[in-house]
């Protein structure tokens, strides 16, 4: 289980037995009722559930948003949770769902939609840049808002948040190898929307 | 520059991409503590969930009645010995004569009270089919519970829920149907393929209440699964209106 140390200036509760629950008990005493073993469970995980909504959704107020309701609905759901896999799988399959939920209600409400998807041609660049300036990476990030729902979560929990194939495979319930071919998919897609950019600036 | 290299430094770059600051802790676990307190009734539309259950209910209570209405009749056929169908034909030659069998023998079973079919299904010599019979009453009230089981679902799932009880309700019917595929009632082509398509939908449900995601995607590949086998569809045949069709391919 992930134990999480306390943010910067925030007031973290840590339950000292915590680290010893698994996460059956932990889960068997919440659905006792247990306050203690609740806030366990939320400080285990918020952290790092809260660093990818915010990586999701780019705005801290929706990523507290996707957050609160990933926890309202784990904890509603917590009989559901059978421990076939590990609960922070679990929780992060929520919160996937939620936060793409959510991100799409926020893009129909501002009628974004673009998307480096359906770029044509070779995924490898022609012109390799040297290196990355402020505009350049303006532009990447733009590319990655612009990457479609199948593939930026996995860019962004595997190239940003560093997490395993493995985990991303359990948390959107798709293969591994679908997790690894999707990161492919993205970087080539993020190579080829930055490849004329980057030419020109290292020109 | 490799894409290896070129990768690293895509990553590098993308490490502040959305970079989140402070994790605010305990404003967020206020909010859940208070959204937790609040009844249900505000925080998920249960009685809108009651009004859609309730006819539910009805339907399933109203579909095994009928049902088992059907079962006399369709027993009344199936087991009247062929000497009790010329009999049946002698006793009725000022009606049509060119009549079919199956159809004379269903025009008298229609006249006949179900409930001196079922008693008559309980005597010794018939005690084959009425174990049948019984069968396929266990059959049909579980028809009539994946329907409504179904029926909920898709309400529920349509509003963004997965409620916990209807995932228990479908584990229990996945494990009914697996029996039933397993069992005497499954004899009848029909009916073993009901049950074949309802297995695969109960158990896409069950999976999909497991994870609790409400993914679209994959509640639309329920959705599908409901339709193209027309689960719903055969599901209601079994009323007694459409039973007549039903009887004489039985």
């Amino acid at each position: 289980m992930v134990l999480n140390r306390p943010g910067n200036g925030s007031i973290c509760i840590i339950v000292p037995e915590s680290s010893r629950l698994n996460d059956r008990r932990l889960v068997s005493r919440c659905l006792g009722g247990d306050p203690v073993a609740e806030r366990a469970l939320y400080d285990a995980h918020v952290e790092r559930i809260y660093r990818l909504m915010h990586r999701m959704a780019g705005d801290a107020d929706l990523a507290s948003d996707f957050t609160q309701d990933t926890f309202i609905r784990a904890f509603e759901r917590l009989e559901q949770y059978r421990g076939e896999s590990s609960l922070a799988t679990w929780l992060h399959t929520i919160a996937v769902s939620v936060a793409l939920n959510g991100m799409r209600k926020v893009k129909r409400l501002h009628g974004r939609v673009e998307s480096v998807d359906g770029v044509e041609g070779s995924p490898h660049l022609v012109v390799a840049p040297t290196g990355f300036t402020g505009d350049l990476r303006a532009r990447l990030h733009a590319a990655i808002d612009s990457l479609s729902e199948k593939l930026r979560p996995v860019f962004v929990m595997h190239d940003i948040e560093g997490y395993t194939h493995e985990e991303i495979a359990g948390s959107l319930s798709i293969p591994v190898g679908t997790s690894k071919a999707r990161l492919f998919d993205a970087r080539a897609r993020l190579r080829l929307a930055l490849a004329a950019f980057a030419g020109d600036h290292i020109a | 520059m490799n894409d290896d290299q070129l990768d690293e430094n895509l990553a590098e770059a993308a490490r502040d991409y959305n970079a989140p600051g402070d994790v605010p802790r305990e404003a967020m676990w206020a909010r859940i503590a208070e959204a937790r307190r609040q009844p249900k009734s505000i925080a998920t539309p249960t009685p809108s969930r009651r009004v859609c259950a309730w006819p539910s209910v009805g339907i399933a209570a109203a579909l095994l009645i009928s049902t088992g209405i059907v079962i006399g009749r369709r027993m009344e056929r199936s087991t009247t010995p062929p000497k009790t169908v010329t009999a049946s034909l002698d006793t009725t030659t000022h009606r049509d004569s060119v009549l079919p069998v199956v159809a004379q023998h269903e025009t008298t079973a229609a006249s006949t009270d179900p409930g001196v079919v079922a008693v008559r299904g309980s005597t010794p010599e018939r005690s084959g089919p009425a174990k049948s019979v019984a069968y396929q009453m266990v059959v049909l009230q579980h028809l009539a519970g994946t329907e409504a089981m179904i029926t909920t679902f898709r309400a529920a799932a349509r509003n963004g829920e997965t409620d916990a009880h209807v995932a228990k309700w479908a584990r229990d019917l996945l494990g009914t149907t697996r029996l039933l595929e397993a069992s005497p009632a499954a004899e009848d082509p029909m009916m073993k393929r009901l049950l074949e398509d309802l297995e695969l939908v109960i158990v896409q449900i069950v999976q999909y209440s497991n994870r609790g995601t409400n993914d679209p995607e994959e509640l639309d590949l329920i959705e599908q699964s409901i339709k193209k086998r027309g689960v719903i569809t055969k599901l209601r045949v079994t009323q007694p209106n459409r039973e007549g069709s039903v009887g004489t391919r039985g």
